[in-house]
């Protein structure tokens, strides 16, 4: 049995593959056969109208689009802790991706600072992924303006 | 052109706001309906129309509110309808209402709104549990890592502030311009807590960055009906000077914040608007007074600015200058709002009776002088789908 008492996603089966394959530390979206997109949420139909896909792996890399610091959080369990970080991510592949983003100062975020996924096995059966910032290299190169 | 002038807000009746956990919610459901019929000078026996939810408990077949006030009133009802503008949706159905009216598929519309009792969700009293209801409003990739509704607004404030230069500060002016209306309003919920500052507003404890406590429409119980009827009938009654819609619209726009176009500008919102203008006819110029929908302050610039009152990204700067205090260039939400006044169950209900009684002059000390033209904006979800109305002084 698990004590992880935060909410737990309520998964319709189109969406299984997904939570499958975070179980296995891969991300995979949809991508349309038709016209190529990504898409996220999981959803039946393209915007392109094709119900065709593929699950795909993305790099799992993206750039903040918007983001808060949570300081009064929905339940006692998220709110030991607060303050966190929510962000909305642009990915590479082009779908917005929403998580917590860890590893940084809340402070610290910045819309477009780059971030990557990490994962998080919160249960068994349950692996959520987070955003945390990419590791930039040391600026040792910087010797000009 | 349709003519939807030929419906009016013959009757509109509101509870005090806060905590009615001690009512029966059907009980006040029914009692806020007879008392806009009341204010209308109209009985039950005449009404012959719903929008949105019959009386709480009242039956247990939710799906046919209809029947269920059919057997209330003692006598079928002719018209029923329920928009999908989420929080929104009984305000949004006065553009249903007046449609069914100037065709003569209904005459006399209820549309009623009620959070009262010991119920679970957000219509209860206890805040803790409303607040965590609402987190799980959205889908899964949100509510799992924590996300409150409050957090929804925030990340739209946040982009608007770094793609617009919209401060802080122009959020909570808000909230000050709000607060003063309710201060003058008996029915709000945090009138009696007194006129307050941008400082104060500044100060307040964060809740989601960059929103703050007093950027943050209330959690609360109360109840409201508006009746509408044909012009003519709502005229012959004549207890109060009639008001009418003269122009509706609404925009559905996106799903999931993550297929969102932007989280910073609404086209729905722009949409509704331009239809609702386009009906009525007339100008943004021409409005007096507005009520717009304000979950939270940034609401209210990214809604004047989809609107069409300003350009999209000048909200904040438009309200810094005080333009929404009654006095203001275009006062907004002159009951205090969501923010100051009450945010229980559908809303949008109390944003639409306080334009009617501004328009019948009926405001009291809020009064904005010689109001003959409002115009009302509501959203529901997280601003997905938005509808705009447009309402006059006859």
């Amino acid at each position: 049995m698990t004590d992880y008492d935060k909410f737990t996603p309520e998964i319709p089966p189109l969406h299984e593959p997904f939570w499958a394959a975070l179980r296995e530390h891969r991300v995979v979206l949809q991508r349309c056969d038709r016209c190529g997109r990504f898409r996220f949420i999981p959803s039946e139909l393209c915007t392109c109208g094709s119900a065709q896909y593929t699950w795909t792996p993305i790099a799992g890399t993206g750039e903040v689009y918007t983001y808060t610091v949570v300081h009064r959080a929905p339940t006692p369990a998220y709110q030991a802790d607060a303050p966190y970080v929510i962000a909305h991510v642009t990915m590479d592949e082009g779908p917005r991706m929403i998580s917590t983003l860890v590893g940084s100062d809340p402070a610290a975020v910045t819309i477009g600072m780059r971030v990557e996924i990490i994962f998080d096995d919160v249960t068994p059966d349950l692996t959520l992924y987070r955003f945390r910032p990419v590791e930039t290299a040391p600026a040792t190169v910087a010797q000009d303006d | 052109m349709l003519q939807l002038r030929d419906a009016a807000f013959a009757g509109i009746s509101m509870t005090q706001q806060g905590d009615l956990s001690d009512r029966n919610p059907a009980d006040v459901y029914w009692e806020v309906v007879q008392d806009a019929l009341a204010d209308a000078g109209l009985s039950l026996a005449e009404v012959d129309g719903l929008i949105g939810d019959a009386p709480p408990g009242v039956g247990l077949r939710s799906g046919l509110p209809g029947g269920a006030v059919a057997d209330l009133v003692g006598h079928p009802l002719r018209f029923h309808a329920a928009t999908s503008i989420g929080a929104s949706g009984q305000s949004a159905g006065i553009g249903l209402a007046a449609l069914a009216i100037a065709h003569g598929m209904a005459s006399v519309v209820a549309i009623p709104t009620v959070a009262a009792g010991q119920v679970a969700g957000y219509a209860g009293a206890d805040r803790n549990a409303a607040v965590a209801h609402m987190a799980r409003l959205g889908s899964p990739y949100e509510y799992v890592w924590g996300t409150t509704r409050v957090a929804d607004y925030a990340v739209i404030a946040r982009r608007h502030m770094y793609e617009y230069g919209t401060t802080e500060e122009q959020l909570a002016e808000v909230a000050v311009a709000q607060r003063h209306g309710a201060t003058l309003n008996p029915l709000s919920v945090n009138g009696r807590r007194g006129e307050i500052t941008i400082d104060d507003v500044m100060g307040s404890r964060p809740i989601a960055e960059p929103l703050k406590l007093l950027d943050c429409c209330l959690v609360n119980q109360g109840a409201g009906c508006m009746v509408m009827t044909s012009a003519a009938d709502a005229g012959a009654q004549a207890r109060h000077h009639p008001v009418v819609l003269l122009g509706w619209g609404e925009g559905q726009s996106y799903l999931d914040p993550c297929s969102a176009p932007s989280l910073a500008r609404f086209e729905g919102g722009r949409l509704a608007a331009d239809t609702a203008f386009g009906i009525a006819g007339v100008g943004r110029d021409d409005i007096d007074v507005a009520g717009i929908s304000d979950h939270s302050t940034i609401n209210v610039i990214v809604e004047l600015e989809a609107s069409g009152f300003c350009a999209v990204g000048e909200g904040g700067r438009f309200v810094e200058g005080q333009a929404t205090r009654i006095g203001g260039r275009l006062p907004v939400n002159t009951d205090g709002g969501f923010l100051s006044a009450s945010h229980a169950g559908s809303c949008g209900v109390f944003t639409v009776i306080e334009l009617v009684r501004q328009l019948r002059g009926e405001a009291g000390p809020r009064q904005v002088e010689g109001a003959s033209l409002a115009y009302a904006h509501g959203v529901g979800g997280v601003s997905q789908v938005q509808y705009g109305a447009v309402l006059a002084r006859a």
